[in-house]
């Protein structure tokens, strides 16, 4: 077959959505066939211009190419998703999400802001609706992304997972005096709810941090609060880490840390799993809940510097519940069997 | 002024056929690379292109028109530079174009037997309004360039809009080497009526010596490559052709260098790596009074060979290179060293784009 992928992207960012693009059409390639991705560029910003993208998006054909049919189109993401097509597919990694539970988030939300606002979010809501369901078969990044899909679109559509990249490679080591907590730094990843449940922590807890600031800003603001808080050598920031440092910080860590915002999927509770780690996450994460069982391969604790702290003394007191939680999140994994043959004998049944 | 700053952001728009690698991807990542290479940021955007049925030519259009690239997320793109039709039509403040070449079925193709367009419903339509769209908006860049001076007369001529020819280098050009001549021509390129192997097989029945040909590039026009090797068959000259497919770029390079001249003969090529990489590989290049971008660079018994794009006038000329030998190689050397006089390189084309 003849696949294109079509997803959607700022022009110099590389994030997940963009590793997650390469490794489906690797995996698509594998399975025998020919795959390219057609990555189109989004703007959000000013919110004007979202409805004209998403008219381009209508108005491009990717039926054939040089008199050859194109046999299935993947959509991932917003408005790449639109491109019509007699037989798309839609493997949504999520909708556009200050469109939706993010609108009015105080952190995330940018549309709200704007005196168009209302009317570009109920445009991407009618789009939505109506578009999505041309798909012959709709899938989404996880239970999260679906039941989001459901509640705000009407529209049913089952989870897919895909394991993150060079799963093979992570591996489990005696656990050392850290927890670990690999993301980007940005307020929906809520770095600073795990700095504020520091200073209330009764055990001497430390954490290390890995990733990049979106902006310095947001970092400095961390900085800040563990200076004030007299945090000291309990926290590190690592920074940009290379894959290898960051699957021997998840080694050899005692567990990992994971409290975003309605995460859509979140490899790192995959990464941590693979690695034997206990997950602390809070009861509004998201994605992560769909993954970690409390007190069987976790902890879940409320979304508070309080509850958060108590999770992290429990763990970092009873370093063998911690380590079993850990074997019991591995074992889930493998009977989860997530494996990139499944996703893609699902996309192009 | 741009040209000496560093840490630019630079688009390149482009659009692509899907699975089709051509010239034109070659381009973009070459411009690419040697933007990186300049310290500046830089990345592709292609936009799928399909161009039947002709309608679907304006939706696209439009659909660039629509496209934003004057930020990236939260920070300005410093400079678009647009490549292909329809996606340099996308807006910018600062947008260069760099023209590969227009929609040549709307202009020089137009009723040409090439073409269809024109015996398409709505084409006459769908001309006019591509017309319309490069005469008013290529003019919105703040600099125009083409890919070489046949390109650049087009414009001129069909939309009369002016342009400076800017050659770029072949990819991988340092790769190219010089080498022995053996007994046969090369014939390097998609194997495509516009590129007209069928005149050189035609060709190859009206040699006085046996000259060889040997043929090399990926087949995607259909049919094209069977009504090739029927006419080699009807024309008793199986064992003077040779097919051999798509080759690795190392592959192709050695037969440069081993070939005793390229025969490079395609009707109004825009630009044409073919005589670059000859020149390259010291090789001389027997092509035709209507090839378009290789009359740049080959001059008639300097460089090469110029033929009238007839099974004759072709075999003529490959009888002369195939018969003397000294004249040959001193053509050969003398393209390489217009290659070099003619400074085409990346840091001569940034220093255009950019300036």
């Amino acid at each position: 077959m003849k696949v294109l992928i079509l997803t959607s992207g700022v022009p110099f960012i590389r994030g997940g959505a963009e590793i997650l693009a390469e490794s489906l059409r690797d995996a698509v390639c594998v399975a025998g066939h020919q795959a390219e991705i057609v990555a189109l560029p989004f703007q959000s910003c000013p919110p004007s211009r979202i409805s004209e993208q998403m008219l381009a998006c209508r108005l491009l054909d990717v039926t054939e190419t040089c008199g050859v049919r194109i046999d299935r189109v993947i959509g991932l993401k917003f408005p790449a998703y639109l491109v019509p097509h007699p037989h798309k597919v839609i493997w949504l990694l999520h909708q556009h999400r200050t469109a939706y539970e993010f609108w009015d988030h105080p952190a995330a939300g940018d549309l709200i802001h704007y005196p168009e606002g209302p009317v570009v979010r109920d445009a991407i809501r009618q789009a939505d609706r109506a578009l999505i369901p041309e798909a012959e078969a709709i899938y989404t990044l996880s239970a999260n992304v679906s039941a989001r899909l459901r509640r705000f679109s009407g529209i049913d559509a089952e989870p897919l997972y895909n394991p993150p990249a060079s799963a093979m490679l992570f591996y489990k080591d005696s656990a050392k005096d850290y927890f670990f907590f690999p993301s980007r730094i940005n307020p929906v990843k809520r770095q600073w709810l795990a700095v504020q449940a520091l200073a209330l922590c009764r055990e001497p807890v430390r954490v290390r941090f890995a990733g990049e600031a979106d902006h310095e800003a947001q970092r400095a603001e961390c900085v800040r609060s563990v200076r004030e808080l007299r945090l000291g050598d309990r926290v590190e920031w690592l920074g940009m880490v290379s894959e290898q440092q960051k699957r021997d910080e998840y080694a050899n860590s005692l567990g990992v840390v994971f409290p975003p915002v309605d995460e859509d999927y979140g490899y790192v509770t995959l990464e941590a799993m693979l690695s034997s780690k206990p997950v602390i996450t809070c009861a509004d994460s998201g994605g992560p809940l769909e993954f970690v069982v409390d007190r069987v391969t976790g902890l879940v604790a409320d979304p508070t510097p309080e509850s958060l702290a108590q999770a992290m003394d429990t763990l970092w007191a009873d370093r063998r519940s911690a380590t079993a939680m850990g074997e019991a999140g591995r074992a889930r994994y493998a009977d989860l069997k997530i494996s990139w043959e499944t996703v893609v004998e699902n996309l192009l049944r | 002024m741009m040209a000496q700053t560093r840490g630019l952001r630079i688009l390149i728009a482009t659009v692509r056929v899907p699975f089709v690698d051509g010239g034109a991807e070659a381009h973009a990542t070459g411009l690419r690379n040697a933007l990186l290479e300049a310290g500046h940021r830089a990345e592709i955007v292609s936009v799928p292109f399909k161009w039947y049925p002709p309608q679907c030519i304006l939706d696209q259009m439009l659909a660039c028109r629509l496209l934003d690239l004057r930020a990236a997320g939260d920070t300005p793109v410093d400079c678009l530079i647009g490549l292909k039709f329809p996606a340099y039509l996308i807006p910018h403040p600062n947008k260069v174009v760099w023209v590969l070449h227009q929609h040549r079925q709307a202009y020089d193709l137009w009723q040409q037997p090439m073409g269809d367009l024109h015996r398409l419903p709505h084409g006459a339509e769908v001309r006019d309004a591509i017309h319309r769209a490069d005469a008013e908006l290529l003019p919105e860049a703040r600099r125009l360039f083409a890919n070489s001076r046949n390109v650049a007369a087009r414009m001129q001529t069909y939309c009369g809009i002016q342009a400076a020819p800017l050659y770029h280098p072949p990819p991988d050009a340092p790769k190219f080497h010089g080498g022995a001549a053996e007994e046969f021509l090369y014939f390097p390129s998609r194997l495509n009526a516009l590129k007209r192997q069928r005149l050189v097989i035609d060709a190859l029945a009206h040699t006085r010596a046996k000259v060889r040909v040997c043929f090399s590039g990926p087949d995607i026009d259909p049919g094209y490559h069977e009504s090739c090797m029927a006419l080699a068959r009807r024309n008793k000259l199986r064992s003077r052709v040779e097919w051999l497919g798509t080759t690795s770029e190392e592959a192709k390079r050695d037969l440069y260098a081993r070939c005793l001249g390229v025969v490079f003969p395609p009707l109004d090529e825009d630009y044409g790596y073919v005589t670059l990489e000859a020149m390259l590989a010291r090789k001389p290049v027997v092509t035709c009074e209507d090839s378009g971008g290789p009359l740049e660079f080959i001059a008639h018994r300097e460089t090469g060979l110029v033929s009238e794009p007839t099974p004759q006038g072709l075999a003529d000329a490959m009888d002369e290179l195939w018969e003397d030998r000294d004249n040959a190689r001193r053509w050969g050397e003398a393209g390489r060293q217009r290659y070099s006089d003619l400074r085409i390189d990346w840091g001569t084309v940034l220093e255009k784009l950019l300036q």
